[in-house]
């Protein structure tokens, strides 16, 4: 059965958004990832066009890591304080990742800077945690290595207990990396989940499942934001093509959520690795391979 | 002085039988080769199932004229990414074209192919066929004619990918009928096409002429929910953004709900 989307203006099959959906919100109450990195390139594949295909994703992923909150903060995966403090953060960040962007674009070859950028982000967050996924596997990590790093966030002021996490940091620590999350994500166009993941598990310490839990709360507020700003001013959110995907990743996330349960943090930690690398090569490929087409439409990433 | 009046009369007289022979002379030329035609459709409306939909035109022409047909919209302009290589292999964008004076829905169907039944200023006249198009497009900015040739030729390429550029031939379906020929063609109607008017148009070529034409428009619109869904969009785009969020996240908690009873046991 065919939708027509009055916002995208084509009409859509719709069991691709439905399934898409389910599959993203798997991975996203997985991972605590919004999966944006795999919806927007498909729904441009879709025939939807790349303005609203984001500004839609962000609108799906609202309800998807509502969901997937919910089914985490069910079993006490959520540390509401740490998200919060990550929150504040990504917001500073996010305003000065704009600011960086103008400025890319006067200097000329802002498309160059942004995506060797967001290569080499996700080349190395993937291959270090493959890495280190796997090494601590097999030796069972003994306590604080990295000792000069920790010694320099335990100096800090503002120390803060995250019962939740079962940490204690300065209150500076999440609200900087969190800017430094929004700077990146800001400057890439991507919601930085798959960025956010590693900055709380390696630098933050904190449990993987709650640092699913966590990352989709920060989300949800991320992508509330943006999808106002992209309905209010550019008027791209495509509402039909948002609910049919929703239907599915709101279902997903759940399933994603029930199923990470069963999983270790060291296996979800792998498979997310695995799945950022992949997404590398497939952007190495579509950098070095002719393209089919050498226009596109104009306003997307 | 009589005399004079009468003369005059006698002028004004002839001058108006010549003019009803000429009118009454030329109804009778017109209508013998008379082109006609009729479309399906005058309007297309656009509601929640959609999934575009068939125009056919028919009509009737003088036997042995080659007919063409041309749905198209107004011209635009359009602008786009362009794709080249940067630091010599990577693909990426590299900059953007502004293509002026393009219609967003163009196709064209012939009983020959336009390029051996016109000549080229008939067809760059009516832009009748890429070649034509190309010369009566702007692409902005390009160094040479060379280079246009190229970024119009993948601007078809990407036009076409969406069923919004076509030109084909030896599809129009004729039978002669008398000193006439009857003719009939279906296009489908791509769902592509966004809302707005269109012009169908026939053209009747002899001699490498174009001896007649004869246009119908087709307005495009969306209706029922799709129409106040893209309007509140457009139009009040903090109440559509409000709602989509409020909807969104109401889903999220709605189906969170359905599996806390449903999945009790985790």
């Amino acid at each position: 059965m065919y939708f027509y989307l009055p916002v995208a203006l084509t009409s859509i099959n719709i069991l691709m958004p439905i399934g898409l959906g389910l599959a993203v919100g798997l991975l996203s109450g997985l991972f605590g990832v919004g999966g944006g990195f795999l919806m927007t390139p498909l729904l441009i594949m879709m025939g939807i066009p790349s303005t609203v295909a984001a500004a839609t994703d962000s609108n799906q992923i609202v309800a998807a890591s509502t969901s997937g909150t919910y089914a985490h903060w069910k079993v006490g995966n959520v540390d509401f304080k740490m998200g919060l403090h990550l929150l504040i953060g990504g917001f500073i960040g996010g305003l000065f990742g704009v600011q960086a962007i103008k400025i890319l674009k006067e200097m000329g070859n802002a498309d160059f800077v942004i995506k060797m950028t967001y290569v080499l982000m996700l080349g190395i967050v993937g291959t270090y945690m493959l890495i280190e996924s796997l090494q601590s596997k097999k030796k069972n990590r003994t306590e604080e290595e990295e000792s000069v790093l920790v010694r320099f966030l335990k100096s800090l002021p503002l120390q803060t207990d995250y019962q939740k996490s079962g940490v204690t940091h300065s209150a500076l620590v999440p609200i900087a990396f969190g800017g430094f999350v929004g700077i990146l994500a800001a400057i890439m166009g991507v919601g930085g989940g798959f960025l956010m993941v590693p900055v709380m598990v390696y630098i933050l310490r904190m449990p993987m499942h709650v640092v699913v839990g966590t990352s989709l709360f920060q989300i949800l507020f991320n992508c509330i934001e943006v999808t106002f700003l992209q309905a209010y001013t550019n008027h791209n959110v495509d509402f039909i093509l948002a609910v049919l995907l929703l239907l599915g990743s709101t279902v997903g996330a759940q399933v994603g959520a029930v199923f990470g349960r069963k999983l270790k943090g060291e296996q979800l930690k792998i498979i997310l690795a695995c799945i950022v690398l992949v997404v590398t090569v497939k952007i190495i490929f579509e950098l070095t391979l002719t393209p089919s087409q050498l226009l596109s439409q104009a306003g997307g990433h | 002085m009589n005399f004079k009046l009468q003369i005059s009369k006698f002028k004004i007289t002839a001058f108006l039988f010549i003019c009803c022979s000429a009118a009454l002379l030329l109804c009778c030329a017109v209508s013998s080769a008379e082109l006609t035609m009729d479309a399906n459709h005058d309007h297309i409306n656009i509601d929640f199932f959609y999934h575009g939909s068939e125009v056919s035109v028919k009509g009737s022409a003088a036997a042995g004229s080659e007919l063409i047909v041309k749905i198209a919209s107004q011209d635009g302009h359009q602008i786009l990414k362009k794709k080249g290589k940067a630091a010599g292999f990577l693909w990426m964008n590299v900059g953007e074209l502004k293509f002026e004076h393009t219609p967003s829905l163009y196709l064209i169907a012939g009983t020959k192919n336009p390029d051996d039944t016109i000549d080229r200023e008939e067809m760059d006249r009516h832009v009748i066929g890429y070649q034509a198009l190309e010369r009566h497009v702007e692409i902005n900015p390009v160094a040479n004619a060379d280079e246009k040739t190229r970024w119009f030729q993948e601007f078809v390429k990407f036009k076409e990918s969406s069923n919004l550029y076509a030109v084909i031939h030896e599809t129009i379906f004729t039978s002669v009928n008398g000193n006439r020929q009857d003719y009939s063609i279906k296009f489908a109607w791509p769902y592509q096409a966004a809302p707005g008017d269109y012009e169908v148009t026939v053209y009747a070529v002899r001699d490498r002429k174009i001896t007649e034409t004869a246009s119908k428009n087709v307005v495009v619109e969306q209706v029922g929910i799709v129409k106040s869904l893209a309007d509140m969009a457009k139009n009040n785009g903090a109440l559509y953004g409000i709602v989509s969020i409020v909807i969104a996240l109401g889903a999220g908690f709605g189906v969170g709900m359905i599996f806390r009873k449903g999945g009790g046991a985790h």
